[in-house]
């Protein structure tokens, strides 16, 4: 679709959204809550027909931070969901595999490496880490030392 | 020792590498650098092999399997740690998945096994085959 096009649809799902970073032209954020992110990317993905790309977890300092990452083919403007879970102690999102079963090995790779839990996830299983890695211990983290 | 002079069979090992290394191995065995005419051929077993070539940095997953495969190997043999990672854990050091670099894993089975290194990320193949002939030459 137009950039146009996009960017007037996308004020349909702003209500859900803390805020829009437009940090280039073709390079949109959409910032929201860890609650919110299901229904962002049902939009995203069912509503506008965006490509899904990839997903990125982050761990800030106050914050665990999970990126959905989605491509708009016709113009190459790429539009980020950045959604923030709070909690750190159980840090829990709800997983997008049952809509797209793409991001199923992405979100097992991201709960083995950070740690996120991601609900109603059908095939949680360990994926990257090597067989004898202890359990809860995830290496990304930024307590992990060695 | 003698029996390793000559026409080198060579098995690929693997150990967790970007797969540049590996890249550049299989390049030699294509028409533009030939290693065949030498004689070196690739082998499917390591029960056939008079040398392992072992490429990416020792991963935790990787560690025993390569043990595993190096007491598998017809001895005598010759291990050629291709590439810096192989080397000495190239750019991983103290990464959370790294198991030591190659020699040391294989050291752990067999302390007098004879390693060759071949530095470079990825080293050419005119290196690797420098590297082979110098290392057969000192044996």
């Amino acid at each position: 679709m137009k950039q146009q096009e996009l960017d007037s649809r996308l004020a349909e799902i702003r209500d859900k959204l803390i805020d829009i970073e437009r940090k280039q032209n073709n390079r949109i954020f959409l910032l929201c809550e860890g609650e919110n992110s299901r229904a962002v990317n049902k939009f995203l993905f069912e509503g506008l027909g965006l490509r899904f790309v990839i997903v990125t977890g982050i761990d800030s300092e106050h914050c665990f931070e999970v990126l959905y990452h989605y491509a708009n083919d016709e113009t190459g403007c790429f539009v980020t969901i950045k959604a923030f879970i709070r909690d750190r102690e159980h840090p829990e999102i709800e997983s997008i595999t049952p809509m797209l079963p793409a991001a199923e090995w992405i979100e097992r790779e991201i709960h083995d490496i950070l740690g996120i839990g991601f609900r109603n996830h059908p095939n949680m299983r360990r994926l990257i880490l090597c067989d004898d890695w202890p359990e809860g211990v995830y290496p990304l983290r930024k307590e992990v030392k060695k | 020792m003698k029996a390793l002079k000559k026409s080198v069979w060579v098995f690929h090992v693997n150990t967790g590498a970007c797969n540049n290394c590996d890249i550049e191995i299989v390049n030699l065995l294509t028409p533009r650098f030939d290693v065949e005419r030498l004689g070196i051929r690739l082998v499917g077993s390591p029960r056939h092999a008079d040398a392992l070539l072992v490429t990416g940095v020792g991963t935790r997953q990787a560690a025993k399997r390569l043990q595993e495969v190096y007491r598998q190997t017809a001895k005598p043999c010759v291990v050629f740690c291709m590439g810096a990672c192989a080397g000495g854990t190239g750019i991983f050091e103290g990464a959370y998945h790294v198991a030591g670099p190659v020699d040391k894993i294989i050291r752990e089975v067999d302390p007098n096994a004879i390693i060759a290194y071949v530095p470079g990320c990825p080293p050419k193949p005119e290196a690797m085959i420098s590297g082979v002939v110098k290392a057969l030459a000192a044996i």
